[in-house]
């Protein structure tokens, strides 16, 4: 996967990253590569037309200068506003958000569902860590109940988002939940996400052993047993405290925004023929 | 042509911005003035007072609202008792008798009484009452010729009242004659 | 359980219709046209084709009328969820290579100043109109200039940017395409400043011939044989601007907002490091802003009094200006800034004089008079604001301050 990274540039080395010892975000993006390689080697997909597109936090930083792709580091939580821009400018670009849980669900919240909801053909892709690592600790969108934080240091009042619950209700095509303890399982999953047309939301509990202060390896045993794999029979069951369900909960095909929009389009060019044509009548004095 | 400034006002749904847009368009398209059109809307939309102003020079317009109108086109009694004193001395004023009752309370001014809504319902439908107003204003001033408004005309409204926004506006421009 | 049925979109437009609309840009002509719709038209004639906005009093028509005519000239639209978002998406659509506008008002215009600071330090060219309304707050729905300070300096942070002010329906049209040349050649986010007044006043459009307007595209690095390898996104070509490949071009760009060294990276921070990158950006407008800055001069040949403005207010002062030049007032001249930002003091100090007075109407409480005082502070007594707020300027008004200053110092009083 090293050769999807950037080099050593002029100023400096870009490695080693800026990542925690054992942080998770190494092995998602490690897993995104691999996707993306699938994808490239299978599908004929040229590398080019990929692009990354992340907002702020310990996950955005992916963007920031490593990868050896078209990227920005752009503004917290609004990575699905840029990449809806850059969709309807190139629509042949394959965009890939990076995005965390305080990225996506507090500050981004609103552009993370409108973007399920016009199913536009993008794939978010989240490392949920439970808090906001970047800045220190603090609770998000996702922390459970009673734990403590930063900002709760009594204990946190509020309960959490299900974020593949939004996505699945908001109108996304693809949406799957998985741990960095499921490698194999994630990378099929983003591969198939952007492979999807339409909007794919992926979901990855990814550990942060840093304000966790609990030992990478055991977070990561911890996700295994937590994740519980939905099936008919579990559906009915209910889950215990810091269980989750994990898998893919919706694949489905439905009208995408870019491919409705073009029909618009397609109706005025006429295709086939040209763009420029002379004066209409009615235009004057309108 | 010096700076000519035209004021019509009334309630919305009167058609008020609509033959405003039309001399602009047929004095700057067609009779090759300048032409700068604006309207604005009473606190209260639906049914609340409405202007339109336009203001024609064949030379270069600055301002482009009107100072002191030549022509006020009062199509309700509110428009005529919030408007009235911008009107110039000798300027026109056109109001229906019918809309508008009270007595006007200037004597400086040329006070032109066209029952527009009767003369529109004669040429079809009340409806078209502000192209009576139109068709007086053109004859009564001459700011617009009646060629470039007919054109105008033609491009403003749908193709079928087109027959019937003309005949209301030659009726304008007949009983002003 | 869903709202919606998932059945497959079809437009709502016959192929008979379809044939009958215009599918490019206005041909050369004349057209009377409302200022929205004039900003719109010559957007799409200097090749813009996205936008993304939101809706907002008085500048929903700018919108609506980019709603219908984009996918006629093969562009794309989308209405989204906010102003911030409208803005942020202006970003992923000028890095994917596409010329993008918003247009919006106040409240909005200030939702969007994160995404204006992204755009100064990643060099993002993109158009934002803000149609004034009166402020703070809601404010109301009409006109405005009050504005005016906050398109300079209302984003975080420092570095630069352009900012132009129409002041009729053709300017909407020809503003809009030198803001898009601003944009493209200095690779900056510029802000179109209109008003109520001007997007919703009718007047005759005149559309000239293609060739006879400059439209400017950005330059890229294949345009210039510069291979992936040797592609420094952030060094300039030839100490003016680095160019700017697109997203799916090959280049591989990190865009970042953050300070960076000429490389794209972040690491490796120092002071120097830093004031060079902030640097940068900020001289590459400011050192140039005599260049950028269009300033028209009237009747300053032996001019005493001058009266300054910009935007529809020009209209206002002008009218003022000739009637009282015709009453015998003959060293009243008249300024106009047709850029507001960045502020060319030197090419002010060029073209005025020595002053008695200067009179500054704004429909605001005295914002540009702050520059224009600085620009010209040896040069003149006194400087007097003529605020309007919530309307344009009758010219009463302003020949009323005038009279009232120069009328006092001719009798000899003094102020």
């Amino acid at each position: 996967m090293l050769q999807y990274l950037k080099e050593t540039g002029v100023c400096g080395d870009r490695f080693p990253t800026i990542f925690c010892p054992g942080c998770g975000i190494g092995q998602v993006l490690n897993y995104a590569l691999n996707a993306v390689d699938h994808l490239v080697k299978k599908d004929g997909i040229p590398r080019d037309q990929f692009c990354f597109i992340a907002g702020i936090g310990c996950s955005a930083r992916v963007t920031s200068q490593y990868l050896g792709f078209d990227a920005i580091w752009s503004l917290h939580g609004r990575a699905p506003a840029v990449a809806t821009g850059a969709l309807l400018a190139r629509p042949e670009l394959r965009a890939v958000v990076i995005t965390g849980d305080g990225d996506v669900a507090a500050i981004g919240g609103n552009h993370f569902i409108q973007a399920c909801r016009r199913n536009l053909d993008m794939t978010i892709l989240c490392m949920n860590n439970n808090l906001y690592g970047m800045t220190g600790g603090q609770s998000s969108p996702t922390t459970l109940r009673g734990i403590p934080s930063t900002t709760s240091p009594y204990g946190n009042v509020e309960n959490a988002f299900d974020l593949c619950q939004m996505a699945i209700t908001a109108g996304a095509s693809y949406v799957a939940r998985w741990t960095t303890a499921h490698p194999q399982q994630c990378i099929q999953a983003i591969e198939k996400g952007i492979r999807k047309k339409g909007l794919a939301f992926i979901e990855v509990m990814t550990q942060c052993p840093t304000h966790w202060k609990e030992e990478p390896a055991k977070m990561m045993k911890k996700y295994r047993s937590q994740a519980i794999r939905l099936s008919k029979e579990k559906e009915r069951e209910s889950l215990k405290r810091g269980q989750f369900w994990a898998g893919e909960f919706v694949d489905k095909d439905q009208p995408e925004w870019l491919e409705s929009y073009q029909k618009i389009i397609d109706r005025f060019q006429n295709k086939g023929m040209a763009t420029e044509v002379t004066e209409a009548p009615e235009t004057k004095g309108k | 042509m010096k700076r000519y400034e035209i004021r019509i006002a009334g309630f919305g749904g009167q058609g008020v911005v609509t033959i405003g847009k039309i001399l602009g368009v047929a004095a700057a398209l067609h009779d090759k003035k300048n032409a700068v059109q604006t309207q604005s809307y009473g606190p209260e939309s639906r049914g609340g007072a409405c202007k339109s102003e336009i203001v024609l020079s064949d030379g270069e317009i600055h301002y482009p609202k009107v100072r002191s109108a030549d022509v006020l086109v009062a199509l309700s009694q509110t428009a005529l008792d919030v408007y009235l004193k911008d009107l110039k001395p000798g300027g026109f004023l056109i109001i229906d008798p019918l809309t508008v009752l009270k007595e006007v309370p200037r004597s400086d001014i040329q006070v032109v009484k066209i029952p527009t809504a009767e003369i529109a319902l004669k040429a079809g439908n009340k409806r078209f009452q502000n192209m009576v107003a139109l068709g007086a204003l053109c004859q009564l001033t001459g700011a617009v010729s009646p060629q470039a408004l007919e054109r105008a005309i033609g491009e403003s409204v749908p193709p079928k009242t087109l027959a019937q926004n003309l005949k209301a506006f030659q009726k304008g421009i007949e009983y002003v004659r | 359980m869903s709202v919606n049925d998932h059945t497959a979109f079809e437009p709502l437009l016959t192929e008979e219709e379809a044939k009958k609309v215009l599918r490019g840009p206005l041909p050369p002509g004349d057209y009377y046209l409302f200022g929205s719709d004039a900003c719109v038209e010559g957007a799409i004639f200097a090749g813009c084709r996205y936008y993304a906005g939101y809706p907002i009093t008085p500048a929903s028509e700018i919108m609506e009328k980019a709603a219908e005519r984009l996918p006629q000239v093969g562009g794309r639209f989308i209405q989204m969820e906010d102003e911030i978002s409208s803005a942020c998406s202006l970003i992923g659509a000028s890095w994917a290579g596409v010329k993008a506008m918003t247009a919006t008002s106040g409240p909005g215009f200030s939702l969007m100043m994160e995404a204006v600071s992204f755009a100064i330090m990643s060099e993002t060219p993109l158009l934002i109109v803000n149609v004034q309304r009166p402020g703070p707050g809601q404010g109301y729905i009409t006109s405005s200039q009050e504005d005016v300070m906050q398109a300079r300096w209302g984003h975080h942070g420092g570095g630069a940017l352009i900012a132009l002010a129409p002041s009729s329906v053709q300017e909407m049209f020809d503003f809009t395409i030198q803001a898009f040349n601003y944009a493209e050649e200095w690779r900056v986010p510029v802000i179109l400043l209109a008003d109520e007044t001007v997007a919703h006043m009718r007047e005759r459009l005149t559309v000239p011939a293609r060739d006879k307007v400059k439209v400017i595209n950005r330059i890229k690095p294949q345009d210039l044989g510069i291979p992936l390898e040797k592609y420094l996104p952030y060094e300039p070509y030839e100490g003016k601007v680095p160019p700017m490949p697109a997203w799916g071009d090959g280049y591989r760009v990190n865009v970042v907002g953050l300070v960076h060294h000429p490389d794209g990276n972040v690491t490796k921070y120092t002071p120097e490091m830093h004031l060079a990158c902030v640097s940068r950006i900020y001289q590459k407008i400011e050192d140039h802003a005599d260049e950028i800055a269009q300033v028209e001069g009237f009747f300053l040949k032996g001019c005493r009094n001058l009266v300054v403005a910009y935007g529809t207010t020009t209209r206002s002062a002008l009218e003022a200006v000739q009637e009282l030049r015709g009453k015998g007032m003959t060293d009243l001249g008249f300024l106009r800034l047709k850029t507001l930002w960045p502020f060319p003091d030197g090419k002010i100090r060029s073209m005025v004089g020595q002053m008695e007075n200067i009179f500054f109407p704004e429909m605001n409480l005295g914002y540009m008079i702050h520059p224009l005082r600085e620009a010209l502070r040896d040069r003149a007594k006194n400087f007097i604001p003529i605020p309007c707020l919530g309307q344009l300027h009758s010219p009463d008004l302003i020949i009323n301050k005038v009279e009232e200053v120069i009328g006092k110092y001719l009798c000899g009083e003094g102020i």
